[in-house]
């Protein structure tokens, strides 16, 4: 008998490929939904990204009510309590985030106020405080790695505090993620590079980490070999529309495996560096990586040697001795990271990024002793632990 | 027939346990912090004044500890004083039973969602690493293992509430024995 309990979840309707945008208003509609509120960024605008969804809705009967383009990279509540009173004031019924972590994050929030009331955020704040549904809610990522299109969590600043505020509930989840390779084409190589990081750092944690799960490894496997097999073809030929819906659709199942089984000191550490030396994510997920997994290997060698089959091919895997497979795939992962520093001079050390101090390794390590992903990996992480992985990425 | 009659005594001495065991580990914890370094730098973090509680969905039992300061902690039994800070639920008293009786290390039963926290995340980590350290003191080597991530080195606490807490594991395994034949 086995004592291995697990629970997986995932309800959104995955929407991928070819002209998915043009499914959006039968979607829409079929939820009764006739005046959508964009939630999305200046970048995303000023790339021209929002122009095939705004067409899309349009050609297929539907007009979208409003359109909030001022998301900042760190969402905040005053920005979340302005969107919901522009969505009411505008009589709106729905919400289309479209863009990166931060503009579907705002999205998240933004339903929670129109669909429960109020005006202020932080009263949602924690698990479990929603009770029902929300408004119907799409997602349209931007970039392919951080697979918040089907995790149930958002994160808002409290400008006021100076506090994150983690919201976590299943409602959060939207009702469909609109997958279209479209919307990655035109995204510059170095966060092609560093969101597909991010992504493989999800499968990888998801596969390695504590709560992993037969359902949750799956996905991870699958998105790991779509990433292995796309990241340089499309690093060398960004227009390869093929290869941009690979990653696409990787970031979203490494999501599904991460939000299914939690990630692990990668995320601490990154999580901590992030708030400290404003590093964008998926950098700081691209360096720790190879560091974590050494401090890690002896609890999961078993797994991180499997993964070598999906890293490097089926005729590296069965070459290599079961017993070296593991140091297999961390050798794989740093020759990826080799490559793309060649490509687009994605940091491989906190030396390389040119951003970070040494002295200010030591308050990294102590912020990610506090951070929740912390429980899940695999090994117990005391301070000296942190502090000696960080020496060692730092270069 | 058996079956019948087995089931609401199991149910009792389930709860019997659990209620047993947060006894034990009120009184572990306190004293941990008292003689522990390593814990005691995990819980000076903590504010001062600051309540924990670890409580069984939906009527009980719980756990009350405060932090007092210094790194210290206080037993508080099974009533809070005031409101809590942080909350960690068990949704059933099957779940707490399967942690208390080390048959699920604390962590993964938070990965399996088997708990729920209410509060800040950053101080349920800290107190997830204490309640580690704990099972490690108390535990026999061999079981430690099963239980925590790590099995620390050096450890020392006093001889009268690791017997305590090995008596109940001893009876939780028979109970498990038990109601698993
Ligand atoms: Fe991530």
């Amino acid at each position: 008998m086995t004592n291995k309990y697990y629970e997986f979840f995932c309800p959104v309707k995955v929407i991928a490929g070819k002209s998915a945008l043009e499914h959006m208003p039968y979607e829409l509609t079929g939820l009764a939904s006739e005046r959508p509120m964009i939630v999305t960024d200046k970048g995303v605008r000023a790339a021209g990204l929002l122009d095939p969804v705004i067409a899309a809705c349009k050609e297929g009967g539907l007009e979208i009510a409003s359109i909030y383009d001022e998301v900042p990279p760190d969402s905040s509540t005053t920005v979340v309590r302005e969107i919901a009173r522009i969505y009411r004031a505008e009589k709106c019924d729905s919400i289309i985030a479209v863009g990166g972590g931060s503009a579907i994050d705002t999205g998240k929030a933004v339903n929670i106020l129109v669909s429960e009331g109020g005006d202020d955020i932080a009263e949602y704040s924690g698990a479990g405080v929603l009770k029902r549904p929300l408004k119907p809610f799409f997602v349209v990522p931007t970039t392919a790695g951080t697979g918040s299109e089907v995790t149930s969590v958002a994160v808002i600043t409290d400008e006021k505090k100076n506090v994150k505020l983690p919201f976590t509930s299943s409602f959060l989840l939207p009702n469909a993620a609109i997958i279209d390779p479209r919307m990655t084409l035109t995204l510059p190589p170095h966060i092609t590079a560093a969101t597909a990081m991010d992504a493989l750092t999800h499968a990888t944690e998801a596969f390695t980490c504590m709560a992993k799960n037969p359902l949750s490894d799956a996905y991870a496997t699958a998105a790991l070999k779509k990433i292995s097999h796309s990241l340089l073809a499309v690093m060398a030929n960004p227009k390869d529309s093929a290869g941009r819906l690979e990653l696409a659709q990787a970031s979203t199942m490494a999501g599904i495996a991460f939000s299914n089984s939690m990630v692990g000191l990668v995320h601490s550490l990154g999580h901590a560096t992030g708030a400290i030396c404003h590093l964008p994510h998926g950098m700081c997920m691209s360096i720790y990586l190879p560091y974590v997994l050494e401090f890690n290997l002896e609890s999961i060698r078993e797994p991180l040697g499997e993964l070598l089959l999906y890293l490097e091919g089926p005729e590296v895997y069965s070459a290599t001795p079961a017993s070296h497979r593991a140091e297999g795939s961390i050798a794989a992962i740093r020759k990826l990271r080799d490559r793309l520093f060649e490509l687009c001079e994605l940091p491989r050390t906190l030396k390389e990024t040119g951003k970070v101090l040494e002295g200010q390794l030591d308050s990294i390590a102590k912020l990610a002793l506090d951070d929740g992903s912390i429980m899940f990996n695999p090994r117990e992480v005391s301070l000296e632990d942190a502090k000696t992985v960080l020496q060692r990425a730092w270069g | 027939m058996m079956g019948k009659r087995l089931k609401p005594m199991m149910f009792n001495a389930r709860r019997a346990y659990v209620e047993l065991m947060f006894q034990v580990m009120g009184r572990a914890l306190q004293a941990i912090s008292e003689v522990d370094e390593s814990t005691r730098s995990e819980t000076i973090e903590l504010p001062d004044g600051f309540l924990f509680e670890m409580r069984v969905m939906p009527h009980g039992p719980a756990l009350i500890v405060e932090h007092t300061g210094t790194g210290r902690l206080l037993y508080h039994g099974d009533e809070p004083p005031r409101p809590v800070d942080l909350s960690i639920q068990f949704k059933h008293i099957a779940h707490a039973f399967l942690v208390l009786s080390f048959q699920e290390k604390t962590a993964v039963a938070f990965a399996n969602d088997r708990m729920l926290v209410d509060g800040d995340i950053s101080y349920a980590v800290r107190i997830t690493r204490v309640l580690n350290r704990l099972e490690s003191f108390i535990l026999p080597k061999l079981v430690a293992q099963r239980a925590v991530k790590e099995y620390p080195a050096n450890i020392k606490l006093p001889e009268k509430l690791v017997r305590a807490a090995r008596i109940y594991l001893k009876v939780a395994t028979n109970f498990v024995e038990t109601a698993r034949s």
